[in-house]
């Protein structure tokens, strides 16, 4: 069981670590859940002397957790300028006057 | 918009500068976000932004509508949105003259125009996609449809105080060179959060179109706040590959 728990623990960290790379947001939250229970409860299961490997991912899973946590706080949500978008449409605009003319 | 309350223009009041009679503001800009469902949470993908302009040429005035769609930054490294929809329509009518789509989706871009016939009957349209060439083609239409983009504003122009629970109103659009039936349903007054105007009473309108674009019953809604600006502040869809919304976030120049 402890096994089990363990390579579980592994997968939704990993998987917490890919979402917290990409730009999911709170999404994020959900593996690294997962794992943090997952690696709690593999280190309940543990021997005294067993307990290193649960322990490391639980502290990569909480540290995980705290950078999802800093972004939503801290990053916000912005579209940047885009000059190239902008130009085609300043062409767009001047050639739909042209259509416009016509009609 | 099925019943099309045509009438309704003669009661709209005073042409003050930059308003229309179409009660539709000519500088107008509604900010949204856009977000998709996944796994059941909500996530941020893009800024969507109508924006609203009179254009003069040397013969008449024309209400320039646009909608354009930018992922936020931290997506566009990974699937970059720019799409931008526009229209050219009559200030008074909102009867389309030019409609322009141009669309760049993670790698894959189109581009239409459509050029409505003075007598309403038939679109030019002309067509490309990425590394195609330019397909032009000439297709009959109902004296009534219109755009995407003009009937999502020819909406706000409907007096739904009038209107019953079930209650509906119809529009044909043209989209992807074809005409689709567009059925607006009434829902009732919900009272929503509308971005920087507060909490806003809405009318709830279920909309229904008979294409695979849209899925669900009433799973497609809109609330408009319920007042003479009739303003969009959100909008829930659902589409055959997921759910999501768009949410007001700022309105000016209403």
């Amino acid at each position: 069981m402890r096994k089990i728990f363990i390579i579980s623990a592994i997968i939704f960290a990993v998987l917490g670590i890919v979402f917290t790379i990409l730009p999911l947001g709170t999404i994020a939250f959900l593996p690294i859940g997962i794992a943090v229970i997952l690696s709690f409860l593999a280190l309940q299961k543990s021997k005294h002397n067993q307990g290193k490997l649960p322990k490391l991912i639980l502290f990569i899973s909480t540290l995980t957790l705290l950078v999802v946590m800093g972004k939503v706080v801290f990053i916000k949500d912005v579209v940047v300028t885009d000059t190239q978008f902008e130009l085609k449409k300043e062409e767009s605009k001047k050639e739909d006057i042209k259509d416009l003319e016509g009609l | 918009m099925g019943i099309m309350k045509k009438i309704f223009f003669l009661l709209c009041f005073l042409f003050t500068f930059g308003q229309v009679f179409s009660q539709i503001n000519s500088s107008e800009r509604l900010v949204y976000a856009a977000s998709y469902n996944m796994s059941g949470l909500m996530t941020q993908l893009a800024q969507v932004t109508m924006s609203t302009e009179m254009i003069k040429t040397s013969k008449k005035s024309f209400l320039h509508l646009s909608w354009e769609a930018a992922t936020f930054s931290k997506w566009d490294k990974f699937f970059k949105i720019r799409d931008s929809y526009e229209t050219y329509v009559d200030p008074v009518t909102l009867k389309p003259s030019l409609y322009k789509r141009d669309i760049y989706e993670g790698g894959y871009a189109k581009t239409e125009k459509y050029i409505f016939a003075a007598n309403g009957r038939s679109i030019n349209s002309t067509t490309r996609k990425k590394n195609n060439q330019e397909t032009k083609k000439t297709f009959p239409i109902g004296n009534s449809s219109r755009d995407i983009i003009s009937m999502i504003y020819k909406l706000r122009t409907v007096d739904f105080s009038k209107f019953k629970p079930g209650q509906s109103a119809s529009f044909i659009v043209v989209f992807d060179e074809k005409e689709y039936p567009v059925y607006i349903k009434y829902m009732g007054l919900e009272t929503v959060s509308a971005g920087n105007l507060g909490r806003k009473q809405c009318y709830k309108l279920s909309i229904a179109a008979r294409t695979n674009k849209l899925t669900g019953k009433d799973k497609n809604i809109i609330w408009m706040t319920a007042d003479v600006k009739k303003v969009p502040v959100l909008i829930r869809f659902s589409i055959p590959v997921g759910t999501g919304q768009l949410s007001l976030s700022s309105a000016s120049g209403i």
